[in-house]
């Protein structure tokens, strides 16, 4: 028998700023097979700092590092302040991985949309880096960015070299330009018209706020692609990440288990709707 | 209906005193304050009820799953040290009545799929589970008839007691009542031919109250979203978050963990949350999935009634009463059930 709820230890190799108000971690298992710890992209893991809480996180990295992983966390509540405050060398407990993969068989050969909002780059920033990594597999990609401001952007750098892959685009957009910021401007809806896939086979995936989901799946559909191509990954309250604790259980299907990644013919069975 | 044993009141008497010795905890019935019946460790004090009339206020299911339970012992909150805190008392429960057994098979095959929780696990491994069926219906709020669960439990049980005017009738259920029966054989002696027809006239008495309710149709309707609007609307204008009913339940299965801190060291526990606080879906940032509070309280009726309809082929509504007994708000799932699809014959 082993406890579901006993959290592994993980040691912080890394922490970067991201943003004002976000880190990145660098993870790493203590433990000797550490290489164990195998995740696919879209799957998420329960991050806790003893005292402070536990909580759902995506992973942020794809996972063919050695055991290494990274995990962005934005300072919004009691847990994420607590987890800014650490340093490198501080040790993390995790658990996992939970959660449903995104669609690795269905993608092959396609054209891509990804669409994100915020902190939502974090939760594709896996799977771009998988389809990006077989990028002979994969069709068209284009990758839709919209953050409040240009100081909001995650991964700067690694954004700017996603573009610099062969048939490729990566749009970016903020709701409150500065000085320097020539680029557009407005919710991630404004770029949609922009994108040059086949709306018919393209699959495409969002993450972000609840309300830019709701908007961009609308536009969407609009441009014609298909429901059950469309894939967004909800966020719930978690506390156990196993099925048990009921927070994330939405009429009968827990997005800890059956999710968190689900097409949008799911989501309008589930009363998500657009 | 297979063969059964029969034991006199005074054999059972001698039979639990058997039991005791043989466990850390004897969780049976007994009264407390003026005239409420509760369950609680009767090891050592004698105060089991050998039969009473209704049911408990609280279900044995706060012995399973504690308002709040210790899970991890924190070493160094620092290196992350926890220590797995294990229950590791043998528990027997005596008395449990047929509603109650239903809820706990339904709680085993939740705890116990996909992800297994040990902690529940192992409580449940060390546990011995003696049914008491129900001569007579209990309170006039309970339904059990009507869903299925009683007077008789059909299985999860280890022993049966099924009450008759000289005594008990005895269902073995397991082979740990098995067991229980082989230890005492001298205890027990063959039921007779007029201690089954006592008990089908029993059956029969309940049966001509006993109307089968649709719970399939409750839960397409529910399914497809065909509840009428004003009657979500109603129970939510009548629940005042009181959690009365998520307290009471013996399937409500929701916690949330925290941890407790005294400098480095401290504990990690879980304590029983439900649907009908706002908090319990709110995420950090204010973002709120279920806005409207009273699909905060809808979540309840949902699980209960659709949800595990599809996921296990019943309703976790065991048709206690408990909620609407305590419910300030009046708020009824028996009239729930009434008003979206009448009971049919």
């Amino acid at each position: 028998m082993s406890n579901e709820y006993l959290p592994r230890k993980a040691v912080i190799e890394a922490v970067v700023d991201d943003t004002p108000d976000t880190k990145t971690f660098t993870l790493r298992l203590r433990e000797k097979d550490a290489g164990a710890f195998r995740y696919k992209p879209g799957q998420f893991l329960m991050l806790s700092l003893v005292g402070s809480g536990e909580a759902p996180f995506t992973f942020a990295s794809s996972p063919s590092r050695d055991g290494r992983f990274q995990v962005s966390v934005r300072n919004v509540g009691t847990l994420t302040h607590a987890l800014h405050q650490l340093k490198e060398k501080d040790i993390v407990g995790v658990r996992g991985p939970y959660g449903n993969t995104f669609p690795l068989d269905k993608i092959k050969h396609k054209d891509i949309l990804f669409v994100a909002g915020g902190c939502g780059i974090a939760v594709l920033r896996p799977l771009i880096q998988y389809v990006f990594k077989n990028r002979k597999d994969h069709g068209r990609v284009e990758i839709i960015y919209g953050c409040r401001s240009p100081k909001d952007i995650f991964y700067k750098e690694e954004i700017k070299s996603w573009a610099n892959n062969p048939n490729s685009n990566v749009y970016l957009t903020v709701d409150e330009p500065d000085e320097p910021w020539g680029g557009a401007c407005g919710v991630v809806c404004v770029l949609l018209p922009k994108i040059k896939l086949n709306p018919k086979t393209a699959i495409v995936f969002l993450c972000g706020p609840a309300v830019m989901i709701k908007f961009a799946i609308k536009d969407i559909l609009k441009l014609g692609f298909k429901e059950q191509n469309i894939y967004a990954s909800l966020e719930r309250y978690m506390k156990c990440g196993i099925g048990k604790c009921g927070h994330c259980c939405i009429k009968g299907k827990y997005v800890c288990l059956d999710g968190p990644n689900f097409s949008y013919a799911q989501m309008k069975k589930l009363g998500i709707d657009a | 209906m297979t063969q059964k044993l029969f034991i006199t009141r005074e054999n059972l008497k001698k039979l639990i005193q058997s039991l005791k010795k043989d466990c850390d905890e004897f969780i049976a019935p007994k009264i407390e304050h003026l005239d409420d019946i509760v369950f609680g460790d009767t090891r050592n004090n004698g105060e089991e009820l050998l039969d009473y009339e209704g049911n408990s206020i609280i279900s044995p299911r706060a012995f399973l799953l504690p308002q709040t339970e210790l899970l991890f012992e924190i070493r160094s909150a620092k290196n992350c040290d926890l220590i797995p805190i294990e229950d590791k008392k043998k528990r027997v429960f005596y008395g449990v009545r047929p509603c109650d057994i239903k809820a706990l098979v339904l709680m085993r095959k939740f705890f116990l799929d996909e992800f297994v929780d040990e902690p529940y696990q192992q409580k449940l491994e060390r546990s011995t589970f003696i049914a008491l069926a129900c001569g007579k219906r209990c309170l006039d709020k309970s339904f059990c008839h009507i869903i299925g669960s009683g007077p008789m439990a059909k299985e999860g049980f280890d022993l049966q007691l099924i009450p008759i005017r000289r005594g008990y009738l005895v269902e073995i259920g397991s082979k740990k009542g098995k067991s229980i029966i082989n230890k005492h054989k001298k205890l027990f002696s063959k039921a007779l031919a007029q201690d089954d027809r006592e008990i089908k006239k029993m059956l029969e008495n309940f049966a001509e109250e006993s109307k089968k309710m649709d719970f399939r149709g409750l839960a397409r309707i529910m399914r497809e979203d065909k509840v009428k609007t004003a009657i979500w609307d109603d129970i939510g204008l009548r629940c005042v978050v009181c959690s009365g009913c998520i307290t009471l339940c013996p399937t409500c299965s929701c916690f949330s963990i925290m941890d407790r801190l005294n400098g480095d060291k401290g504990v990690r526990l879980r304590y029983c949350d439900g649907c009908p606080y706002a908090g319990f879906t709110r995420m950090a940032g204010d973002n709120a999935p279920f806005p409207l509070h009273k699909d905060h309280i809808r979540r309840f009726f949902e699980h209960k009634l659709n949800v595990d309809v599809e996921r296990y082929g019943t309703p976790s509504c065991v048709g206690c009463g408990r909620c609407i007994q305590t419910c300030p708000g009046n708020i009824s799932i028996k009239e729930f059930i009434e008003r979206v699809i009448g009971v049919t014959e």
